[in-house]
């Protein structure tokens, strides 16, 4: 038998990697989540996290915290890539440019600044999930502006002359035709912004200055001391995630979506 | 998340670099490979911030790191080259977990609670014979440590767990840095005489609500709580007792179940109280203003008190220049030591030779001076360097009470000439500021006590009881309604997916073309 080059073998790079950064990995925490301290079998993490209070509470507070965060990124995010993407303006993507520069400046330094300024303005130490759910939508708002914006960009503007024709005003011609439309983008959007901000405690540590406590964190704190309820607190978030994401129809096969996920 | 898949991609690229080079340059000689594990910033790393820069510095400006040093040092002393692999960790946690993957290392320099759990967990391997002969010129260790630390190591059983082991701490650990814990302040806000009032009760009075912050990290909060919960009886304890001390420090350490329900509504104050937990925004905030009162490791607090003396922040701007003080509560306060151990299977010469190197007094000052917190050595050319820094002439000052005698002959004891360790100093330097921070005097020492490894099972009572802390509890109740309300949610979106299919609840179309039209749209 000779090897023949075919396209597929361009593919075994990334299935290397799949298999040992992604699927291996997955293993390894159902393995310590479903162990003891012995290695042994067991489902007293699984028992022991649905019926800690605390540790449900924290999911809870979680979820809420990057609910509002999505809602508040898709609110500001939405008209601002409406307007971009139908401007007539020559140089919009000057424009774009404000809205994703933020992105390359390093992060630790923009949550620094975020810091100061609501100390300046007396928040910090205040309000501490204000602070953190501010953070998150300043950090995250480029991750939903950019896949609304590339879809909203490609609809056709035969499309909403053909609305117009028909009768329909401005209200309902974006009620029906837009936001069906950007549906695909909306949805990656949410995903982008949604899991996120349930786990990266870095915002919630220095804006809520540590009083916040977010799944994310309640992890790394668990793989301090017990990895095997740390990796089960990991699963059920991986449940969590999945779960939504399938709800939300983040795995349909669809080509716009696979489009606006940048 | 695929930025986290490029990290650990990234993460196993610098993983393996240390291995190829290593690979690559030990295909000559036979070179000893000795692989220290110690915290970030843990020791000269050369360059600007080190001790010798303004005395010598290499051809090209820089001062050598002080590993290159030992390198060099050992080549010479024992004829045999070295490289040494040093790689550093961020918590105790971390360095434990490195371990447990089993990465090997020859030297780690984990706090006293993690070597006890080292210990009682069978990690390590003892110090050899030889390292304690003072006879032998190169044993830096044993002929300049502190007589405080050496007698503290030698009359502390290092396996708590197990009542037949008599191995004491010498045998397993050598020091290398120490301090206490205490608080930073700003005078501008705080009056002195309030703090000694209320010792560590700071973290819960009302007094400073939303100016003081705490460690973000369980142990040193559940002694900050323990201190408070017990105060009447450390305060009743007979200071002239010999026992004292032995006796704090058992206060000081429990961990029984009625402790700790006790300890989770003080610590419940406490998060009502304070500002927020840190565990390096502290220094910071404390020199910009947003705090009055920083919970902090001595270490860190000179480091907080010469930058806003200094009125520069870390990187060399002007900010207005303030003055911080240093209080250490006087009912008790913790004392914390890090310290060079050996896993199994180490190579015991090397690894020793390198603690006796650290230890040459010249090199615990260039040590010192590069991280700020205050070494275990001993020794003249420490004195001198403590003195340099603090010691005044009484003749410079007009009132007497501006300036004390300080006395830290029970640290340095007979590693200096008698008497030397007496110096002059500031009186401000030496009851609140820099030098009480750096060296606190005997007296002070006397009501520390150090935190014992708490054991398996007490560990993770205090690990819940820390998460119950820092989250948010909601009612059953609450939980209950917040599921059933997730159950619908998922249920009717599975039931519109999949209803169409049952033909339970397709929708009568309105009109033929709505539908059409709709699904062209999709």
């Amino acid at each position: 038998m000779r090897l023949r080059f075919s396209r597929k073998m361009l593919g075994i790079p990334y299935a290397v990697f799949l298999v040992f950064f992604v699927l291996l990995p997955m293993l390894v925490i159902l393995f310590y989540a479903f162990t003891d301290k012995e290695m042994h079998l067991s489902f007293g993490n699984f028992i022991q996290f649905f019926s800690d209070p605390t540790k449900l509470s924290t999911i809870v507070y979680s979820l809420v915290i990057a609910l509002i965060t999505t809602a508040v990124c898709l609110a500001i995010a939405y008209p601002v890539a409406y307007i971009l993407a139908r401007s007539k303006m020559k140089k919009k993507f000057i424009l774009l440019l404000l809205f994703v520069t933020p992105m390359w400046i390093n992060f630790v330094l923009r949550i620094n600044a975020i810091r100061e300024l609501l100390s300046w303005v007396g928040l910090l130490g205040e309000a501490n999930y204000f602070n953190t759910i501010f953070g998150m939508v300043y950090d995250f708002l480029p991750f939903m502006i950019l896949p609304l914006y590339t879809t909203l960009l490609k609809i056709d503007e035969s499309l909403y002359e053909a609305s117009a024709d028909l009768g329909a005003g401005g209200m309902t011609t974006f009620t029906r035709v837009t936001v069906p439309l950007s549906m695909p983008g909306i949805m990656s959007g949410i995903t982008m912004v949604f899991l996120p901000s349930m786990t990266n405690y870095v915002v919630s540590d220095m804006l809520g200055n540590s009083k916040v406590t977010i799944i994310g964190k309640f992890i790394y704190e668990y793989f301090g001391t017990n990895w095997h309820m740390g990796s089960m607190v990991a699963l059920i978030l991986l449940i969590v995630v999945f779960l939504s994401t399938w709800l939300t129809g983040g795995f349909k096969e669809d080509e716009t979506v696979r489009g606006a996920n940048l | 998340m695929k930025k986290r898949r490029l990290g650990a991609l990234a993460l196993a690229a610098v993983a393996a670099l240390p291995t190829l080079l290593f690979l690559a340059g030990c295909s000559g000689e036979e070179t000893v490979v000795l692989r220290v594990f110690n915290w970030e910033e843990y020791i000269d790393e050369g360059g600007e911030g080190s001790y010798q820069y303004d005395y010598e510095v290499n051809e090209d400006g820089s001062a050598p790191p002080i590993i290159e040093d030992f390198e060099a040092w050992y080549e010479e002393t024992y004829s045999t080259p070295i490289h040494v692999e040093y790689s550093t960790f961020g918590t105790n946690e971390d360095m434990y977990n490195q371990l447990q993957l089993g990465d090997k290392y020859d030297l780690l320099c984990p706090s006293e609670y993690m070597i006890m759990k080292l210990a009682a967990e069978d990690y390590l391997q003892p110090y050899d014979e030889s390292f304690f002969d003072p006879a032998i010129e190169e044993n830096y260790y044993i002929r300049n440590v502190s007589p405080y630390i050496r007698e503290m190591f030698e009359s502390n059983r290092i396996n708590k767990a197990d009542a037949s082991d008599d191995a004491t701490w010498a045998d397993y650990a050598a020091g290398y840095m120490w301090g206490v814990t205490g608080f930073t302040y700003n005078p501008a806000y705080v009056e002195e005489e309030e703090l000694s009032e209320l010792g560590w009760d700071i973290m819960c009075a009302g007094q400073y609500q939303n100016k003081v912050t705490t460690k973000d990290n369980v142990r040193d909060s559940y002694f900050v709580a323990l201190a408070i919960l017990y105060r009447d009886e450390i305060e009743a304890l007979d200071k002239s007792d010999p026992d004292y001390n032995k006796k704090l420090t058992a206060i000081l350490n429990r961990t029984d179940e009625e402790t700790i329900t006790k300890v989770e509504e003080i610590m419940r104050e406490m998060d009502e109280n304070i500002y927020g937990y840190e565990t390096d925004t502290g220094k910071a905030d404390i020199v910009s203003g947003k705090i009055w009162l920083n919970f902090a490791w001595s270490g860190d607090a000179v480091y907080a008190m010469d930058i806003a003396e200094a009125g520069e922040d870390e990187e060399g701007n002007e900010t207005a220049s303030t003055l911080l003080n240093f209080f250490i509560p006087e009912e008790c306060a913790n004392l914390w030591f890090d310290g060079w151990v050996m896993p199994k299977g180490a190579n015991r010469q090397a690894a020793q030779a390198f603690v006796n190197f650290m230890s040459k007094p010249e090199n615990a000052v260039r040590n010192m001076y590069y991280i700020g917190y205050s070494g275990v050595i001993a020794g003249e050319e420490v004195l001198s360097y403590v003195k340099d820094c603090y010691e005044v002439d009484p003749a410079d000052y007009e009132n007497a009470e501006d300036v004390t005698s300080y006395d830290l002959s029970y640290f340095f004891g007979d590693t200096v000439e008698a008497g030397s360790a007496v110096f002059y100093a500031d009186s401000e330097q030496a009851s609140s500021r820099q030098l009480h921070a750096h060296y606190p005097t005997e007296d002070v020492t006397l009501r520390c006590a150090v935190m014992d490894y708490y054991g398996e099972e007490a560990n993770e009572a205090i690990n819940e009881l820390w998460s119950r802390i820092k989250s948010e509890t909601l009612d059953a109740w609450a939980i209950a309604v917040i599921c059933v309300g997730i159950a619908l949610i998922i249920a009717a979106v599975l039931l519109s997916k999949f209803g169409g299919k049952l033909d339970l609840f397709r929708p009568k179309p309105k009109k033929g073309y709505t539908r059409i039209r709709q699904q062209n749209l999709r």
